[in-house]
């Protein structure tokens, strides 16, 4: 039994580090930042917890704070430029950040391995302080939401012009989303380079991007439970289906098209608003 | 309260405002009528700093406010209530209510929720619902509500009556009424002539990014060319 269960511990552990690259991408695009940096800025933060590691001998507490606090400048530095664009172009933007953070960490061989990658970083994140941190990043995601700082960050994703006339400031809000959507890739890029050994820099690049992007738009973009659900069902999924490990991406984007196309909500918030309909309904009045 | 001196705007190449100046003192219903394209919600829109100036000023109680964002002017104590009920649909109207709190910064509500009700019971009985769900009156009173919880001193409102049906037009400029009563300054544009001019003291008439005329309501609405063009009375 105690077998069973220690067989799944590396999967639990990826569970974890993803949520919170998961949050990282669903906090920017709640407040209406179609911004994909997350891969990247996640990156940031691992190759500053690596770099303290290996070069400089730092704590691993020290590293982690460090590549928080990293992944968090580099975040509000992209929002600068990111806030003159739109939509699709601030994700185009995005996606050439990762290219870009990809590139240099290569060239910049001397202090981050390059090609080969940053190796010996002593293992000292388990189970546990993964377990803590992604509760904790759970527990500020619920808490933003909630609170009016949530619900500023609705009314720029619902309607920018009518939130700037409510005198929300547009440029404010989304900076002080983009800070917590880049501390969240930080601390859990740090908590992943204390846990794998090694860290390689295609390990934060497109491919990463889309798997941290479908956890959100597969489980939901509106409440704290779907980047939960989303990730639980993609992480769990390829290992169900072992036998099918050869056609693994394509049902991966098979189940992307599938709930884009009949859950545009995502599963979780599909799930809550189903059931928030027929409360209304049972009360006799008109479902929302 | 407000001075507009000489406003000029222009965006996609058109001249919408070619030296507007205009004035609403305290606890004023002014009314802005005129045809579509006229420059009336241009007009608001560049006051609430949706929409930039080319050159003029706009003075609130004795304050710059011409080239300030958005959200500075809201902090100044003008709200506006864009034109098509443009209320957040995925939020319920409780929620859609406290968003309105934001325009408040540090300065004291002048209506709080309780107050916001009494003026428009139906929002209390709705509060849990989504407000995409609400009908266009309701909505219409939600964005209102919604801009009242922003403590305004100055409320703008755009085409309150614009594709809402005659009986909930009546309850809308009732509930309008019994805020100027309360001492409310408002700036409103209307295309409805006649109930812009039956509900304000004051009226501008704009033609062509121009003021053509202005005077009190009540003669503009027995002015000959206002009757003919605005009244559809001969």
């Amino acid at each position: 039994m105690s077998g069973f269960i220690a067989g799944y511990i590396p999967l639990l552990d990826l569970y974890l580090i993803h949520l919170g690259l998961a949050f990282s991408q669903y906090i920017v695009l709640r407040a209406g930042v179609f911004s994909l940096a997350t891969a990247a800025l996640a990156g940031i933060g691992a190759y500053t917890a690596g770099i303290f590691a290996v070069k400089l001998g730092m704590h691993p507490v020290l590293g982690v704070l460090a590549g928080t606090v990293m992944g968090m400048a580099a975040a509000i530095v992209l929002s600068i430029p990111l806030a003159r664009l739109r939509g699709v172009y601030q994700a185009i933007a995005t996606v050439a950040f990762i290219q870009i953070f990809v590139s240099l960490n290569i060239y910049a061989e001397p202090i981050t391995g390059g090609a080969l990658g940053l190796n010996g970083i002593p293992k000292t994140v388990g189970t546990g302080i993964l377990a803590i941190a992604a509760i904790a990043a759970t527990y500020v995601i619920w808490a933003v939401e909630r609170g009016r700082l949530g619900r500023a960050f609705n009314a720029i994703r619902q309607d920018e012009a009518v939130a700037a006339s409510l005198g929300i400031s547009i440029v404010r809000h989304q900076m002080l989303a983009f800070a917590l959507s880049g501390a969240l890739a930080g601390l859990f890029g740090a908590l992943e380079a204390y846990h794998a050994y090694a860290l390689d820099p295609n390990q934060f690049g497109f491919h990463l991007l889309i798997t941290v992007l479908s956890y959100v738009i597969l489980g939901g973009r509106n409440s704290v439970i779907g980047p939960v659900v989303g990730t639980a069902i993609l992480i769990i999924l390829p290992e169900l289906a072992r036998f099918l490990a050869e056609y693994r991406m394509v049902i991966y984007g098979a189940m992307l098209i599938i709930v884009i196309n009949y859950m545009p909500k995502g599963i979780a918030d599909t799930v809550r608003d189903a059931v928030r309909a027929g409360r209304l309904k049972r009360r006799g009045e008109d479902p929302a | 309260m407000l001075e507009v001196r000489d406003l000029r705007v222009h965006y996609s190449g058109i001249q919408a405002l070619r030296g507007v100046s205009l004035d609403v003192r305290k606890g004023e219903t002014v009314a802005l009528i005129g045809p579509n394209g006229a420059g009336k919600s241009s007009l608001l829109n560049t006051i609430s700093g949706l929409v930039a100036k080319d050159t003029g000023a706009i003075t609130f109680e004795g304050q710059r406010i011409d080239g300030l964002a958005p959200w500075s002017v809201t902090k100044a104590g003008i709200l506006q209530v864009p034109e098509g009920r443009q209320v957040f649909a995925e939020m319920t109207v409780l929620e859609n209510l406290q968003v309105g709190e934001t325009a408040l910064a540090e300065r004291a509500p002048t209506y709080g929720l309780e107050d916001v009700y009494k003026v428009f019971p139906i929002l209390r009985e709705r509060r849990d619902q989504r407000a995409g769900s609400l009908s266009g009156g309701q909505q219409q009173m939600l964005v209102i509500g919604r801009a009242l919880m922003g403590g305004p001193r100055l409320l703008l409102l755009d085409e309150p009556s614009l594709g809402l049906a005659p009986v909930i037009i009546a309850q809308v400029f009732e509930a309008l009424a019994e805020l100027k009563a309360q001492g409310l300054t408002i700036l409103l544009v209307e295309q409805n002539a006649h109930l812009a001019l039956t509900s304000s003291d004051r009226a501008y008439v704009i033609e062509q990014g121009k003021i053509v005329k202005s005077d009190e309501s009540r003669s503009l609405a027995t002015d000959p060319e206002v009757t003919a063009l605005y009244l559809g009375q001969d």
